[in-house]
């Protein structure tokens, strides 16, 4: 260990503190400005009855041992009649292109706006004005493999592979800080990239899909099969015997 | 209980505790650096006083993060009785003959104007 | 919005409610962030190196963990958490990160300068 390696306090005041506060308030401020930008995503009503009714023809599949028989036939008919049934509709193809819709456009220039530019912009910005200080040390033994992950900036062959320069710094508390974010704003803050993500996997179930046809050929297929299996038949006994 | 005053109060004590011990922890390091000493560990008391810290902003943290419910989806509705239950405004009636009953009722007074 | 569980004992269908459980896992992610941030803290102020920090973040995973049965009760925590050892072991590593980060930058403020 090299402890004997003193750092000017200056360091401490000057670029070591200056680096956490500045990548925090820009963290927040990214926050506000997303939200500023965020535009409400324009939902067809066309697209929002087909996801309905793909809804509610799973549903129907899924709890279809819990009606009679002669009424999951009626419920299935309605989907699934030749020519006339829900899932059977045709629908205009739809050509939606990422690059030709205008507000694709727009969203993606704004998704670039509020996280790539400020990383690369602040990014770059520290790099040239605190360049080439050692700002601190970890408190734990590495190993030199991560002397370039840790002290971007220095090359110092000698220097312990447990100091850190001040790049690597900045590095390390903007994929830190994702956290304290949601501490501070509370959860699914824009500051987080990764949550929103989540979110939208998880939003599976009021996703459009752009072109019907598929979920639902899909689903009528899957509607097709269903074996219909009644498990109420003996509903009176079990719940009398059951209470007394 | 919600998060009242009390709590966040001891929440701030904490942090400017926890503060205090980072000074003293540092004015500890600079001494030592001053008279050529070795970092051995810190003095009890800065130590006992960043334990006490940590765990007093814990007690506040807990009790301001928010309260806990029950996870049983019948929990809200033990408490409930029928009568909550059977109170439907949207079907109270009040022209029946009860209102005769009612001192301050006259029903020639309205039919005469 | 509620999910069903077989309770295997007692053959009992047990009905959790989807909401509670969910304010109950964020409160606790926020106790469990603030936890790691805090004794990250903690542990830069009393000049941990090494193992040493490791042991720390083991202890204050532990003691949270204890302080979130006590505020819930120690005997009935069942009516607000599935699992109690579930609640030991999410997000350890999770957190590690953040306790890293704070125990680096106080470590840096207090020690090395």
């Amino acid at each position: 260990m090299t402890a004997d390696l003193i750092v000017d306090p200056q360091i401490r005041f000057w670029v070591f503190l200056p680096i956490v506060v500045i990548t925090f308030l820009v963290g927040i401020l990214r926050h506000y400005i997303s939200i500023l930008l965020s535009s409400q995503k324009k939902v067809e009503i066309q697209q929002l009855a087909d996801s309905q009714l793909i809804l509610r023809a799973r549903v129907l599949r899924e709890n279809a041992k819990y009606i009679p028989k002669t009424s999951f036939l009626i419920r299935k008919h309605a989907f699934n009649r030749e020519e006339e049934g829900y899932l059977m509709q045709k629908r205009p193809p739809v050509t939606q292109n990422m690059m030709t819709d205008p507000t694709m456009m727009t969203d993606m220039v704004k998704g670039n706006l509020t996280n790539v530019l400020p990383m690369i912009i602040i990014g770059g910005w520290i790099n040239w004005m605190f360049s080439g200080f050692i700002t601190t040390k970890v408190p734990f033994p590495l190993t030199l493999r991560f002397k370039s992950m840790l002290q971007r900036g220095i090359e110092l062959s000698h220097l312990d592979a447990s100091w850190v320069s001040s790049a690597s710094w900045y590095f390390l508390n903007v994929f830190g800080l994702r956290s304290i974010y949601a501490l501070v704003l509370g959860e699914n803050n824009a500051a987080d990239q990764s949550k929103q993500m989540q979110d939208q996997m998880s939003g599976a179930a009021m996703a459009m899909p752009n072109d019907p046809k598929v979920p639902f050929k899909a689903e009528w297929e899957a509607l097709e099969i269903v074996d219909h299996q009644w498990v109420l038949t003996d509903i009176e006994n079990t719940i009398t015997q059951s209470d007394g | 209980m919600p998060a009242t005053l009390f709590h966040r109060f001891v929440l701030t004590i904490g942090f400017l505790s926890l503060f205090h011990v980072a000074y003293s922890a540092a004015q500890h390091r600079s001494y030592l650096r001053l008279n050529e000493l070795d970092f051995t560990h810190l003095p009890l008391d800065v130590i006992i006083q960043a334990f006490i810290s940590l765990f007093v902003i814990m007690y506040g943290v807990m009790n301001v993060a928010g309260d806990f419910k029950e996870i049983k989806a019948s929990a809200e509705l033990e408490n409930r009785f029928w009568e909550t239950f059977k109170n439907v405004p949207s079907f109270y009636t009040f022209s029946h003959r009860g209102r005769f009953l009612n001192p301050s009722y006259s029903s020639y007074k309205g039919d005469d104007e | 919005m509620s999910s069903k569980s077989r309770n295997g004992n007692n053959r009992k269908v047990v009905a959790y409610s989807d909401l509670a459980i969910r304010n109950n896992l964020s409160v606790v992610e926020y106790c469990r962030t603030s936890m790691a941030a805090l004794s990250g803290c903690t542990a830069g102020v009393l000049g941990l190196t090494g193992l040493y920090g490791a042991v720390f973040y083991i202890f204050a995973v532990t003691s949270l963990w204890f302080m979130i049965l006590f505020k819930a009760g120690l005997s009935n925590w069942k009516n607000y958490f599935i699992s109690r050892k579930a609640l030991l072991t999410n997000g350890f590593f999770g957190q590690l990160f953040t306790y890293i980060l704070c125990w680096t930058f106080i470590y840096g403020m207090v020690h090395v300068y």
